[in-house]
């Protein structure tokens, strides 16, 4: 490898200007949220087109050095915009590739480069009139919409899976070909179907980018959803832990039917809280335990919401023409006769409901990201497994990851978002990464609950940087082997993201 | 984010405060998109992060600071877009007040820098001053050329005609029973600019019952001096208003102390921070910053005392940073103005500094021009027929570059509640005015949703 003859040559194709070595760049770069530390880069690229990223592969692969494409990296908890391994040329396409290249407002479709953010996009939908709006997450606005959607990220609403909601990918290999997916591998110019149709003629390759390290996409096709006129949110908050097990048979059917058109968001206390305060029990045990029960409760009380609180949304013509979902949800709800109701208007009064509503309308929002100061230092990790969407599985989950974070003096956050057969458990690790201690607690909780939901059955659906080998391992050998020969045919010298997703 | 001051200089009351602040910053990074000059030059050290940083080294190595850090301070809007998106609420306003004061102690600009800064500070604050700056600016633009860039600047920032200035110190009764007294902060620039926006607020107070006070001491609130760094100007003028508010409050009492310039509004509601070091007065001064009150948080909605005929108006709302970022003000005034019979639509990258910033658009030009052609078409894509604000300073620097009527949010309320139809309407052609429905009819002000813009025509779905 040499690193130095390849930067050479970038910059003579890129531009110096886009090359930066500079020490505080490389330390930037290096920045991410995880108990293992950061990974200092040895450059950072800043490529302005497809025929740039290619160009760039391309040097790689004679060099044979490195690269870790980045988006506009904001991926929070999993790994920032930081790589797996030191030493790689981050490309980040952030910088120069941030273009929406174009909103078919009668198809519902945008295309966009992989700087275009969720605040980027809403903003210009709104701009050309507020008729559509795109499925955003609740993590950063600025987090770009490619990166999410190939990280498998999702939003609330219809359209809240990123990557299923994509059509159409260009991509480039690690060889340096560009590829384009679907309707868009027709060879010529005439592209009318590229993102509106997946599935024509030849096998579906959009699926070997997601979560790989196999190409780099830099187009993709996303399909935004017409705005309602008027969108109606609904809470239900439950007292005790263990009303998981009901809320979850509750959601089931109202999702089944697809009689509540979002997602729920079945958030635990802290997760809620948790978004709008920082502990206040974290200085009086110095990070060493897991706030107490009585200091749960007072928080509870404080905050006006119970152990769980479950929340969704309609979309209909007005306000007042969803009165008699509204009615219906709230009889349905309140049948286990522990639900206490929190009407739209009141909830929009409530900080830690906002971001659920933000999101269910197609607004990004920072709310949530004051999850981010529970505890202080900055450390925070996500670890994503899923439930069934049964009850008492749930509820047993919820019972074991609430021990192993305990065990290891750490606070229970989480959040289930539920469909109708299955829901993710975004499960947040908040620790003071300045603290030695707590950073060995944070890997040894992650790698426990990890291990317990394994046993169970349950991988996760975003893994953070520190564990990409660790969770490939528990994948079957003959998976691993594939993923690996794929890996071969398209990226022969590795050149792209080594490691990354615990593929080499 | 670790530091290394040493125990001498925690000692200093400002470094151990900056000290406290710096130590919350761990770098996620949120603030750099959301910067508008990140944003405009990707440069790291052009972003709150990046700026962090340098902060820290200077207030580390005391003394003299590097230029280039200067430079990155002084190209700051304080904005404050930073802190709104911010996950662990870094307190950039304090810091970069306190970075602004070091390098004012500690470098020494240029001859020319020196005295742009001086003019600004002495003449701006003082209505007298301003209005002969204003003067002195329109003599000189036929040689406007010839110029330095940054005085060329003024000459065209300085308006064409200035309104005949009008006195509204006093007392002004509320009409009917009064239900609260309050003081009317006038400003400085605002009451020789704009002096009809004060006439607008005292209007649409005292029609809904309140005793507005206009004491004559209250004029500069000191935030323009204090985001140059120029502290003791700046307290010097907080210093003046509290006395003047002291002297208000012993002879009738306050309930509330208003503001219609939401970049005072944020300086006022610290006052206590402001006015920390002087014992006699830090006591009162966080007494006022408790009571103090932007406009729109003065009234509700239910309680405007409409006219019998509402004008749909399509009236872009522009969020000035001062309030949304630094007051948390979002809602009011948009619900006012809805409740008022207006149909508001939201800007697109409203988030963004217009570039107006206090004394920015006179002391870095280019930026601030590109942030005001970059949101006056922001403004415009919406298709409004006008644009409302609660800062003067966002609606002189828009005014550059939109010929949208700009409007301050209490003339079109005071328009809808009986005032006279605003100066800047009076060339716009108005939609024809709709009766109102009677309290007892259904309500016609969509409630407050999720979704606060609704599109014009049927759209691409079916609901």
């Amino acid at each position: 490898m040499s690193m130095d003859a390849f930067l050479r040559a970038a910059e003579s194709g890129l531009g110096a200007e886009h090359v930066n070595t500079a020490d505080e760049t490389l330390t930037r770069y290096a920045e991410n949220t995880m108990p293992g530390g950061d990974r200092r880069p040895a450059a950072v690229l800043y490529p302005g087109s497809t025929g740039e990223v290619a160009a760039a592969v391309r040097l790689a692969n004679e060099h044979k050095v490195p690269l870790f494409p980045t988006s506009t990296g904001n991926n929070m908890g999993l790994g920032t915009r930081s790589a797996p391994a030191e030493g790689m040329a981050v490309l980040d396409l952030g910088r120069r590739m941030n273009r929406i290249l174009e909103i078919d407002e009668r198809l519902g479709f945008a295309a966009v480069e992989p700087g275009v953010s969720f605040q980027m996009l809403a903003d210009e939908l709104k701009r050309l009139g507020g008729q559509w709006m795109n499925s955003t997450t609740s993590g950063p606005p600025q987090g770009g919409m490619i990166g999410n959607a190939l990280d498998k990220g999702a939003g609330y609403g219809p359209y809240f899976d990123h990557f299923g909601f994509s059509c159409g990918m260009e991509v480039v290999l690690g060889t340096g070909d560009v590829i384009r997916t679907g309707d868009g591998s027709i060879a010529g110019d005439s592209l009318i179907n590229w993102h509106v149709s997946k599935y024509s003629f030849g096998p579906i390759l959009d699926g070997l980018f997601a979560q790989s390290n196999y190409g780099i996409v830099t187009r993709l096709g996303i399909w935004l959803l017409p705005r309602p006129p008027a969108i109606r949110s609904f809470h239900f908050t439950f007292p005790d832990d263990d009303d998981l097990e009901a809320i979850v048979e509750l959601c089931r059917p109202l999702k089944m039917s697809n009689f509540v058109p979002t997602l729920f968001r079945v958030s635990n206390d802290l997760y809620l809280i948790g978004s709008e305060v920082p502990s206040p029990a974290y200085a009086a045990t110095g990070g060493r335990e897991s706030i107490s029960d009585d200091a749960r409760k007072a928080l509870q009380r404080e905050h006006g919401l119970g152990a769980w609180t479950v929340s969704g949304a309609f979309y209909g013509p007005s306000m007042e023409a969803m009165e008699p979902q509204i009615g219906r949800a709230v009889e349905h709800f309140g049948s286990v006769g522990k639900a206490t109701y929190i009407p739209h208007q009141e909830a929009l009064e409530k900080p830690a409901l906002e971001c659920a509503i933000a999101s269910f309308s197609g607004e990004p929002t920072h709310t949530e990201l004051g999850l981010l100061k529970w505890r202080p230092g900055g450390g925070n990790a996500w670890f994503t497994p899923g439930t069934p969407m049964d009850g008492r599985i749930a509820n047993e989950f919820q019972k074991l990851g609430r021990g192993i974070y305990e065990s290891n003096g750490l606070d229970y956050q989480v959040m289930n978002v539920a469909g109708p057969r299955f829901a993710r458990g975004l499960h947040v690790i908040s620790f003071n990464r300045e603290d030695p201690d707590e950073c060995a607690r944070a890997d040894a909780a992650y790698r426990a609950l990890a291990e317990a939901f394994f046993a169970r059955g349950v991988a996760v659906g975003r893994a953070p940087i520190d564990w990409y080998d660790f969770h490939m391992d528990k994948l079957m050998p003959s998976f691993r082997d594939a993923c690996g020969a794929i890996k071969r045919a398209l990226d022969p010298n590795g050149v792209i993201a080594p490691g990354r997703y615990g593929i080499y | 984010m670790k530091t290394d001051f040493s125990a001498e200089q925690l000692a200093d009351p400002e470094i151990a405060a900056a000290d406290g602040i710096l130590r919350t910053c761990v770098h996620y990074g949120f603030c750099t998109a959301v910067c508008p000059t990140y944003v405009l030059t990707r440069d790291e050290n052009e972003a709150p992060r990046g700026r962090i940083d340098l902060i820290r080294e200077m207030l580390e190595k005391g003394g003299r600071p590097d230029p280039k850090t200067v430079r990155h301070i002084d190209s700051c809007l304080s904005c404050n877009s930073c802190m709104t998106t911010c996950a662990v609420d870094v307190d950039y306003l304090h810091l970069s007040d306190i970075a602004r004061a070091h390098i004012e102690a500690h470098h020494r600009r240029p001859l020319g820098d020196r005295l742009l800064r001086r003019l600004i500070a002495r003449t701006i604050p003082e209505p007298a001053g301003f209005a002969r700056m204003s003067r002195l600016a329109r003599l000189a633009r036929p040689v406007r050329t010839l110029l330095p860039r940054r005085l060329r600047n003024l000459v065209d920032l300085a308006p064409a005609v200035l309104p005949p200035a009008s006195d509204l110190t006093g007392v002004h009764p509320a009409e009917g029973t009064p239900r609260r007294r309050v003081a009317l902060l006038q400003g400085c620039v605002q009451q020789v600019l704009a002096p009809e926006i004060n006439a607008a607020t005292i209007r649409l107070l005292t029609r809904h019952g309140f005793e507005v006070t206009v004491p004559a001491g209250a004029g500069c609130c000191g935030a323009l001096t204090l985001h140059m760094g120029k502290t003791e100007m700046a307290t010097a003028a907080a210093a003046r208003v509290v006395d003047a508010w002291d002297a208000e409050r012993d002879a009738g009492g306050l309930d509330a102390v208003a503001v219609n310039a939401s970049g005072c509004g944020t300086v006022v509601k610290d006052y206590a921070r402001v006015l920390e070091r002087d014992p006699s007065r830090r006591g009162k001064a966080a007494a006022f910053a408790a009571i103090a009150r932007d406009v729109t948080e003065l009234l509700a909605p239910e309680e405007l005392r409409l006219t019998k005929t509402a004008i749909p108006l399509v009236v872009a709302y522009h969020d000035a940073c001062s309030l949304q970022h630094a007051q948390n003000i979002r809602k009011q005034p948009r619900a006012l103005l809805r409740g008022a019979g207006f149909e508001v639509r939201d800007v697109p990258e409203g988030h963004f500094c217009c570039g107006s910033a206090g004394a920015y658009n006179m002391l870095q030009p280019d930026m601030a021009e590109a942030l005001g052609r970059r949101k006056a078409a922001h403004v415009e894509s919406t298709g409004a027929a006008a644009m409302a604000a609660g800062n003067l300073g966002c609606l002189a620097q828009l005014a550059r570059f939109t010929a949208l009527p700009q409007l301050h949010t209490v003339e079109l309320l005071d328009w809808a509640t009986g005032g006279p139809l605003p100066a800047a309407l009076r060339d716009t052609e108005l939609p024809v005015p709709i009766p109102r429905r009677s309290a007892s009819e259904p309500d016609t002000v969509p409630a407050p949703s999720a979704t606060p813009q609704q599109p014009d025509s049927a759209g691409p779905g079916i609901w």
